[in-house]
């Protein structure tokens, strides 16, 4: 009963500003209300060219950061102490480091070749570092909650190796905070605003930005949309994951 | 062996991280001591002394402390409370809070502005339905606690994603094993559970703390500046329209810098306080 | 309805300026066949016209325009510039407010370049050696949504009515947004202060903060149709250019506020390391040649040669009368960099410390 009471009152904190932004964006002026917001922003020929190019590029993202992480929080928190607590420090410089600065210290930095930045692509990699403490803190959740040691020396001593280990072992086990670790980053992707507005790429959050300075209506049905289709791309994810944890489960 | 191995599992992320985030952090730190001239100078770092520097330090870490608690809190709850719930569900609201956890900006501020402004949908149904008026007793959404609400948006989402697969850790058999045992709730509560979801739990609210420290385009949306965070202050240095001071914006970028170490080191204290407990 | 519409225009034009490119080079030089394009950011379309400016200059000259992050600060844009250098992608020309434009100059960003029109171009809107110069000004006015507000505010010292209990706003931070920063200079013109002191205009706001009528929100249109914001403080012609925007939503007056007439221009400058140097060239003429700068003002922007255009008649008059009446813009000062830096100073360490 009190559960279903807290239950309820989160519900109605997370849902009353999204109520309150669909009744705005259907409001055509005076009593009268229509679609006429949404059509308008779904006829705008930026809208699917950005966010095509939001989604890739987060997909790619989420590749990236998983494919570099994983690895090295499964030895830092089986072998590594020390990595463990550098990756710690490391993860919080995001957060403190504008990123203004950033991509200006990347741009002075990296100048080229120019098929790396010179397409979206060069997006990634500052887009990588500023998902950095969502995945990583949720991976090491997550390799912290299995119990690392024993399910290692289990494995090894069955003859299995690391590589073996971790894909086998290790992967399905933190599967949860691995999907954690790409919401996250997938979110973090469709909402990046400054590198992308600063290297001049029209990304969905560039899009959404203007909109946003032009528009009454139509941004207030914008934000609602693109809250609707990255929530759709996420459970998307999630079931095509759940997927592959069941045939990754079949196969233990 | 293990030299070969550990190259081989985190050499490339140390390798991306050092060309990608510390090169370029470098260069945040040469540039808050440098004069502009080739020289060197302490000036911008002395300018953090300022009384508006000051109060923005102070707000910002009230702020992003006074958020990360309630969110932990709250984000931890709500994984309790959702936990064992299966399928289309449970799918639809972990998806929820991945979109949630980043909703920010001026869409964020106008969601709340929409409901919680002066001529918002829940002020004015408060004040027709139940005489209740809001802006009268004196909450105001551009205040200090209005920006607590609305970050709270935010963070409870996030907590909620980290705590999610630590609850889903506790396994229904330990509690059967504790209460077969002879424990009682409150003993399985605070000898089983808080050990175990206390190091999540302490991990996930630095995450908040650091989440919420460097927000940006919502407190801007919400208050122009006039509740001063140090973000608002490296915006307007480095990003705005009116004064480009790109030496203070990294100089007040390595302040922050120096605050997350320290919580970090807080952080690190409370975590062996915390595995020596455990460990008794 | 009208953003829409300009943008799928500009998109056609777009198209079609890649046409007639490839057709006139293509018909020129066999087999080598390329469009020309110019580079522009951070220049939206229904700000200053630009929209119709962009389009107009793509027709004439078959240039295409590539317009990226319409929204992007002065700062941005200048940090664009060193980001890009050397790709083709980078920025050909920007429009950006006047500190930008010497500190752009300093860093040796722009290169120089005087239009045929340069001598009526004022000597205190541009850089002497060519680096930069003025291309539109605007002063400080009051947007009013009379749907709401019943009694239309004049003047800064009307703003204190308690009639207008939580309904100004700004449209950001005074220390980050210029209009912002903008308007309280030209509520301290209102209340004693000068172009060398802005502190009246940050107690005025804080005097209007205490009493409630102030809020500290962004005012952009979203906030302004819900009625959050119906009194904006902001540019006349971007609060003028709002109008299309709540056209059947709401009632919209732009009033110039007659005790603080503060004014301020930006500026336009080719890259030092533009890909297309030429079309560069041909975009600033374009830009201050008098159609150019009709242009502007249609959108509500004085053009920086608006003076000249007047002696010389050369302004139809149905465009005048569509302008707010002249008065305000014959009083017009500008600050000047010295004046500005100090204004900036007092602002940062003394808004958030009275106004929060």
């Amino acid at each position: 009963m009190i559960r279903r009471l807290l239950l309820a009152l989160f519900g109605l904190y997370f849902l009353l500003p999204l109520l309150a932004t669909a009744v705005y964006s259907l409001w055509a002026g005076g009593n009268r209300y229509d679609l006429s917001a949404y059509a308008r922003i779904l006829a705008e020929p930026q809208f699917r060219s950005t966010f095509t190019l939001s989604l890739i590029l987060a997909v790619e993202t989420v590749a990236l950061s998983l494919l570099l992480l994983i690895p090295a929080v499964f030895w830092a928190n089986l072998r590594w102490p020390g990595l463990r607590t550098a990756l710690e420090v490391v993860s919080v410089l995001p957060f403190v480091v504008p990123p203004i600065a950033l991509v200006g210290g990347l741009t002075a930095l990296y100048k080229g070749p120019a098929w790396w930045i010179g397409t979206p692509q060069f997006l990634i990699v500052g887009y990588t570092v500023l998902a950095l403490p969502y995945t990583y803190r949720a991976l090491d959740v997550g390799m912290r909650s299995i119990d690392l040691k024993t399910l290692s020396e289990a494995a090894l001593s069955l003859g299995s190796g690391w590589l073996g280990l971790l894909l086998r072992v290790v992967v399905p086990g933190i599967l949860p905070s691995m999907l954690s670790a790409a919401l996250l980053t997938l979110a973090i992707v469709m909402g990046e605003f400054t590198f992308a507005n600063v290297l001049l790429f029209n990304t969905f959050a560039v899009f959404i930005n203007y909109v946003g300075q032009t528009q009454g209506t139509g941004a207030a049905a914008l934000s609602l949309l693109s809250f609707g289709l990255t929530w759709l791309a996420m459970i998307a994810i999630l079931r095509g994951s759940r997927q592959g944890q069941l045939s990754l489960g079949g196969g233990r | 062996m293990d030299g070969l191995n550990r190259l081989l599992f985190s050499g490339p992320l140390l390798l991306f991280v050092g060309a990608f985030l510390l090169l370029p952090s470098l260069q945040i730190g040469a540039s808050a001591l440098s004069d502009g001239h080739g020289g060197l100078t302490l000036r911008y770092i002395e300018a953090l002394g300022q009384p508006q520097y000051r109060t923005a330090f102070q707000n910002s870490v009230l702020l992003s402390g006074t958020t990360a608690l309630l969110g932990g809190l709250l984000g931890t709850l709500l994984a309790f409370l959702a936990s064992g719930r299966r399928g289309w569900l449970a799918e639809a609201v972990t998806a929820f809070s991945g979109v949630a956890a980043n909703f920010a900006g001026v869409p964020l501020a106008f969601a709340f502005i929409a409901t919680l402004g002066t001529t918002g949908l829940l002020t004015q149904f408060l004040k027709q339905a139940l005489g209740l008026d809001l802006y009268g007793s004196g909450f105001s959404l551009f205040s200090y606690w209005g920006l607590v609400v609305v970050y709270l948006y935010f963070q409870i989402p996030l907590m909620f994603l980290v705590m999610t697969p630590a609850v889903a850790g506790l396994r229904r058999e330990w509690r059967e094993a504790a209460e077969g045992l002879g424990a009682t709730p409150f003993q399985y509560w605070t000898r089983v559970v808080l050990p175990l979801i206390l190091p999540p739990a302490l991990a996930g609210t630095i995450l908040l703390f650091g989440n919420a420290f460097s927000a940006y385009a919502t407190p801007y949306a919400l208050t122009s500046g006039a509740l001063p965070l140090i973000p608002l202050q490296i915006g307007s240095a480095l990003q705005g329209n009116v004064a480009a001071d790109p030496q203070q914006g990294a100089a007040l970028a390595l302040g922050m810098v120096a605050l997350m170490l320290v919580s970090l080191g807080l952080y690190f204290a409370l975590e062996r306080r915390n595995s020596r407990w455990r460990q008794r | 309805m009208k953003r829409y519409q300009a943008l799928t225009r500009r998109e056609m034009l777009k198209l079609g300026g890649v046409a007639a490119g490839a057709l006139t080079l293509g018909s020129l030089i066999p087999g080598r066949a390329q469009a020309k394009t110019l580079n522009t950011i951070a220049l939206p379309p229904d700000w200053a016209n630009y929209g119709e400016i962009m389009a107009t200059f793509t027709r004439k000259y078959g240039i295409t325009i590539n317009n990226a992050s319409p929204n992007a600060s002065s700062a941005e844009e200048l940090q664009a510039l060193r980001s890009l250098k050397g790709q083709s992608r980078a920025p050909d020309v920007v429009d950006v407010g006047p500190s930008f434009a010497i500190q752009g100059k300093q860093e040796g960003l722009f290169a120089p370049y005087k239009v045929r029109t340069w001598d009526s171009i004022p000597a205190n809107m541009k850089d002497p050696e060519g680096y930069w110069y003025g291309d539109y000004f605007g002063v400080i006015s009051f947007g009013v949504n009379t749907s709401v507000v019943k009694k239309v505010p004049k003047t800064w010292a009307d703003l204190k009515d308690p009639m207008y209990k939580g309904q100004v706003a700004l449209n950001g931070s005074p220390l980050t947004a210029g209009a912002a920063f903008a308007g309280v200079w030209s509520a301290a013109l209102a209340n004693g202060g000068s172009l060398d002191d802005i502190t009246p205009g940050i107690e005025f706001f804080a005097q209007l903060k205490k009493m409630g009528n102030y809020i500290p929100v962004d005012a952009t249109p979203a906030t302004v149709q819900t009625g959050q914001t119906p009194i904006v403080v902001d540019w006349d012609y971007l609060n003028l250019g709002y109008s299309k925007e709540f056209e059947g939503k709401l009632e919209w007056k732009v009033v110039v506020p007659s005790d603080g007439v503060y004014g301020s221009y930006y500026c336009q400058a080719i890259s030092a390391s533009a890909p297309n140097p030429a079309s560069a060239r041909q975009w600033m003429e374009f830009l201050y040649s008098d159609e150019g700068q009709l242009l502007f003002l249609k959108g509500y922007a004085h053009p920086v040669r608006f003076n000249d255009l007047v002696r010389r008649k050369v302004i139809p008059a149905e465009l005048l009368a569509k302008l707010p009446p002249s008065e305000p813009y014959a009083k017009v000062r500008f600050a000047t960099q010295n004046q500005l830096k100090k204004a900036q100073e007092t602002l940062k360490a003394q808004w958030a410390a009275k106004v929060g």
